[in-house]
Order: structure tokens, then sequence, then C-alpha cells
């Protein structure tokens, strides 16, 4: 089930929007996030992320394999998520790849989220 | 119905019957019927053959004179219109005929002249409403306000049949003074720049006032033309204008009169109600789009003006060279959260921070407001700079809306070199004297508003050093990832002039980005002099 449609976009921008799908599995919701995770997305990202949420499921796995691009509009909405939902449903991010993995480094969210390396793994530790 | 060729359909069987009868009432002086030629006709020559009758009922008997024109020889037609196809048949003959076929022509005329008129009426109809459609559509999409009053000034001009429309509207500009803009269509500018704008007469009140949308077969022989001096009607020149329109734009939101179309056509009584109505739907949504497109602009200029001037001017530094950079997004219309400071420190000590509050608007341009008054605030009671970031941090922990700003703070006291921290900024670049490069500060620690700790470090900041601090649009775009970037910068640096000039710098940012950055970017180069 793909909800998260395309996000909103600027008449100015070139670039092919990025995507937000969200999926329930049996382990509880994957949001699948491709392209460019910046400020046109972010608000879609932050909306799925709500409505995953209602679904009360045990865990949410941020899939951000498929993103091209992650500015600190995206980033920030990691937090948010985490930041938000403690306590209630645990926020893993699948990250892979500098593309991702670097902006996450040098603003040492590295610390804060729960980072694994592909989605089999987010989805498997207890 | 049976008897209409002109509907939607085009000709069908109950047009073959029509032909063969109205064939059959072709007759001869004996009252026996003559033999009956079909003609093929295409637009033109329907037109050609039945003149203003064109328009009626879809059955016409041609004058002698056009009959003779178009159709040499003949002695009688009738001409049977197909609109749908843009054409017709005609039932010619040349042999000498009697008035049976003309009675027979126009009995069926008359019998099919309210279904005509009908058909003719919901098709203008469909037509309106689509062309108000289309209209609407386009133009409360746009939000550029050029485009958006020279599109709604030809699409209103050809919708209501003008020979020439204007559209003047008010603009307020950033002063608060209203002035008044003009577009034309059907004509050239040149045509009406000799004249002055147009006042407030009588003529033109009700548009302007808004009070309500004025009509006229003929404006100069209204009551209220000619009243004015200097020119008492059109000034000298002007096109010459009988049939006249004008429908008032009034803003849905404010409920103020935005402008006002004005429709001119040199020949009397060109105007109908349907005209009336479409000029009325066009400028309602001419009214929407240019509401949205001036909010817009007050929107965007508010946010640039608004980080322009929270931006400040770098004081001069003893011992030191500076230059400083605040570039606005140079593609698309968004407004960063970038910014720069210079503060000078007791005891000759002096801070340099960069930093970045996540998004762009007013938003972002408030909080980094904010941000850097509070950095300044607490790096003139002296604290230490992990301590003012812990400070700063704890201060957006508190904001209702979760923020997210990354800082570099670096505190340089002349015979003690920098003491820095960096909140999950981009490294700074420090280039040594004898050339070669460090990056200072990478992943110390998590962006304020996240973050709870920050860790502190030094660095040597002897004559001949350069410091430079950046933002993520410099290095940083949806077609080159932040390592990459980051690379190309510090190949830049290396060969860039000592002391690091202004030129350098912008000539440092074309270079890394094209010159077409789609983020804005805020530079700080310090170069130790003594």
């Amino acid at each position: 089930m793909t909800v998260g449609g395309p996000a909103e976009r600027g008449s100015f921008e070139d670039e092919p929007a990025g995507t937000v799908a969200l999926d329930e599995v049996p382990e509880g919701v994957v949001l699948t996030v491709g392209g460019a995770l910046d400020l046109a997305l972010a608000p879609t990202l932050r909306r799925t992320v709500e409505r995953a949420a209602r679904l009360r499921p045990r865990l949410i796995v941020i899939d951000l394999t498929a993103v091209t691009f992650l500015a600190s509009s995206g980033m920030a909405e990691l937090v948010r998520a985490r930041r938000q939902l403690r306590g209630e449903v645990g926020v893993r991010v699948v990250a892979t790849g500098r593309l991702v993995l670097r902006p996450l480094q040098l603003t040492r969210l590295t610390d804060e989220l729960d980072i694994h390396a592909t989605l089999a793994d987010a989805l498997a530790r207890g | 119905m049976s008897a209409m060729l002109d509907t939607a359909d085009g000709p069908g069987p109950d047009a073959e019957t029509l032909l063969t009868a109205l064939a059959a009432t072709v007759r001869g002086p004996d009252g026996r019927p003559v033999p009956v030629e079909r003609v093929p006709l295409d637009g033109d020559a329907v037109a050609a053959l039945c003149g203003a009758a064109a328009d009626g009922p879809g059955v016409v008997v041609p004058d002698d004179d056009r009959l003779a024109a178009r159709l040499p020889g003949a002695t009688a037609a009738i001409v049977v219109a197909d609109r749908a196809a843009g054409g017709g048949v005609a039932l010619v003959a040349r042999a000498t005929v009697d008035h049976t076929h003309r009675v027979a022509a126009e009995a069926v005329a008359a019998a099919t002249g309210g279904l005509h008129r009908a058909l003719a009426g919901l098709r203008a109809e469909a037509a309106v409403i689509g062309a108000l459609q289309s209209v609407g559509r386009r133009l409360t999409a746009q939000l550029d306000i050029d485009t958006l009053v020279q599109d709604a000034t030809d699409a209103a001009t050809t919708a209501v049949g003008a020979a020439f429309g204007a559209f003047f509207y008010n603009l307020v500009d950033r002063f608060g003074e209203s002035y008044t803009l003009y577009t034309l269509s059907g004509v050239p500018r040149e045509a009406f720049s000799r004249f002055p704008m147009p006042r407030n007469t009588e003529v033109f009140a009700p548009t302007f006032d808004g009070t309500g949308t004025v009509r006229s077969d003929d404006i100069t022989s209204d009551r209220r033309f000619g009243h004015n001096a200097p020119y008492h009607g059109m000034p000298e020149g002007h096109l010459p204008v009988r049939s006249y329109l004008a429908v008032s734009v009034i803003s849905p939101t404010s409920g103020q009169v935005l402008g006002g179309f004005f429709f001119g056509h040199p020949e009397p009584g060109r105007f109908t109600g349907r005209h009336e109505a479409l000029a009325e739907g066009i400028a309602g949504y001419s009214a929407i789009a240019l509401d949205n497109a001036q909010l817009y602009e007050r929107e965007r200029n508010l946010t640039r003006e608004l980080s322009r001037s929270m931006l400040p001017e770098a004081p001069a530094v003893p011992g030191v060279e500076l230059v400083t950079r605040y570039l606005p997004a140079s593609t698309g219309h968004k407004i960063g959260g970038d910014w720069f400071d210079v503060v000078p420190l007791a005891a000759g000590a002096t801070a340099y921070v960069i930093g970045d509050v996540v998004g762009h608007g007013v938003t972002a341009a408030t909080v980094m407001g904010q941000v850097r008054t509070a950095i300044r605030s607490y790096a003139l009671l002296g604290l230490a700079p992990s301590e003012v970031l812990r400070h700063v941090s704890a201060l957006l922990d508190a904001f209702a809306d979760p923020t997210f700003v990354t800082c570099f703070y670096a505190v340089h006291t002349p015979g003690d070199g920098l003491v820095y921290a960096n909140a999950g900024h981009l490294p700074a670049v420090l280039r040594h004297a004898d050339g070669t490069l460090e990056q200072l500060g990478e992943a110390m620690a998590q962006p304020l508003g996240v973050g709870s700790t920050f860790g502190e470090r030094t660095a040597a900041f002897p004559p001949g050093t350069d410091l430079l601090l950046y933002t993520d649009g410099l290095v940083e775009s949806r077609s080159r990832d932040l390592t990459e970037g980051i690379e190309w910068l510090l190949a830049a640096v290396v060969g860039l002039p000592r002391p690091i000039t202004g030129e350098a710098c912008d000539g440092l940012v074309a270079t890394l980005t094209g010159g077409a950055h789609d983020d804005d970017i805020a530079l700080v180069a310090v170069h130790r002099t003594a």
C-alpha cells in the first residue's frame, strides 16, 4: 500500500520528486523513501510517519536505501520521528552508502538514531 | 430535429431525406421537377452563397447575384449547411424554375429556426464555459505577475471578441506606495504610450471604484462620456472606441479593487451580455491569481528582507583581513536560514560564527535571528565555545516546534590561537602558512536543538594562516554529494590567493556551484596578518 505520494514540487525544480511509500509488514511498518529527502519531501515524510504511528505498530523502519540526497531538513524529520515516538514505537533507520551516511556522521546523528545497514537487519533485531 | 443537417452528429439518414425532398421542390414553369445537381460546398462557399444568412437556419436560397458569382450558369439553388462539418451541399438547377423551391426552403427554415437558435445558444454556452475554465486553470496556477496579467489580458480580449483590450492594475511598492501598470492586447504598446493613465472620470469611475461593469453599445453617445478636460472624450490619436466594456478586478480576500479590464471595438454594438459574463468570469479568476501572486511576492520579499536585515556588517578586526559573504539561492525562490557573525569580545578576542537553520522561509529566518542573537549574548558574557553552544541548544530545545541548527563557533584570542566548538556543522578549513590544509571540527557534536553536550578543541592560528567557514550550499547539491563537494572545496582553497580576497571568494562560489546554487550560501574567510 503506497500512501505517501510524491511531494509537492515547486515549478522551478527539474529533479524528479522524492517519494515515501508505506508498507505494513508482520514486524511493523516500513516507510521506503526514494530520491532527494530534502525540504520538499520532508513534510511528506512527517505526515507518513504520523500515519504510520496511528497504525500502532511495534516498530517503524524508515528505509533510506534509495535516498539520493539527504538534506538537513530530512535529518531533522528523522530526529523528530525518533523523539516524538520515544517510549511508544521503536523507530529504526536503514542507511547505507556515503550519500546518506556522511551527513548523518557529520551531525553525529549516528549516535542518536538506531541505524541499520539493511532492511532485513532493521526488522530482525528484537 | 429530423429536418436539420446541422446537428452535432453531422448529416445522417435524415439529411438524405431532407435533400431528396428539397430537390423535388425545384420545378419548372410547368410545375414539373427539373434536374438537380448536388454540389458539395466548403465553409467559404457556404458563406459566399448565403452571406449573413449563413449564420441562420441551415436551409437558404441564395439571391441571384451571389448565385451568379459563385455558381455561374445556375438558375436556382438551395444551400443546406452542415455546420458540424464546416460546409454543406448546394442543390443546383440549370433549367428555368418557378418559385416553389423558395417557398419550401423558407418553410423548412421557419420550422427549424427555433431549434437552430437553441442549438447555437447551447454551443456558445459550452464554449464560454470551456474557455472560462481553461483560462481559470491557467491563471490561478501562475505566480509570476507579469506573465499572469498579460495572459489574462490576451485571454479576455479574445474571449469577448474585442478589437483591443487593456488591463490596468495596481501594485504596492516596498515603500507602501501604490502605482499602476497596464498590459495591452490586440494593439502595440506604442498606441497608448503617449497617453496619460486613465483618470477617475465618469466613464472609468465604476471600474476603478469597483461599483459595477460598464457595457455600452456606443460609448461616444453615453451621457457619461466627454465631460473632462483636457480631451473631452478620447485623446487625439486614441484608437477609435465605440463598443465599450469594462470590468473591475476585485480581490476576493481584501475586497480591494486590484485593477480593471477595458475592452474596445471601433464598431458599435459588439459586446453582448454573454461577453460581459465572460469578462466578469475572467476578471474573477484574474483577481484570485493576482491575490496569490502578490501574497507570494510579499512573502518572498519579507523573508529576503528579514534575512538581509539580520545579517551583520562584519566589523574591522585588528590583525586580520576579513571577507564575509551571504548569497541567497540563485535558482528558485528559496530563502534559507544561513548566517554568519563576527563578534568582538573582551581582551581583543573575536568570535567567528557560521550556521544554518534547517528549512526555508520566514520561520527559518526568524529562528536564525534568534539563534544569532542568543549566540552573541552568550559570547559577550565571555562563555567558552562549548558552553555557548550548550546554552543555545538548551534554549532551542524549549521552542514549541523542534528546530535543527548547525553551527561552527570559534574564538580567536591574539597570542592564544583558536578555541572552537562545532554543533553538527561542516568542518572549517584551516590553510596553514605553508599551504597545507586542515579540517577543523569534523563531526564533533550534534546540531543545536538536538545535542546537549559539546566538545571544544584548540588550533594554532599564527600570522599567514587562513580560516574558512562555510555552509552546505557551497559544497552540496542534489547532483553532488557532500564527500565529493568537500574534496572539491579543499582542492580549490589550495589555489586561493593570500589573503583571500572578496573576488577570490566570489570566484570560489562560482567555481564550486557552477553559478547556480539552489541553496543559500554563507562564507567567512579570516586571514591572520599580524
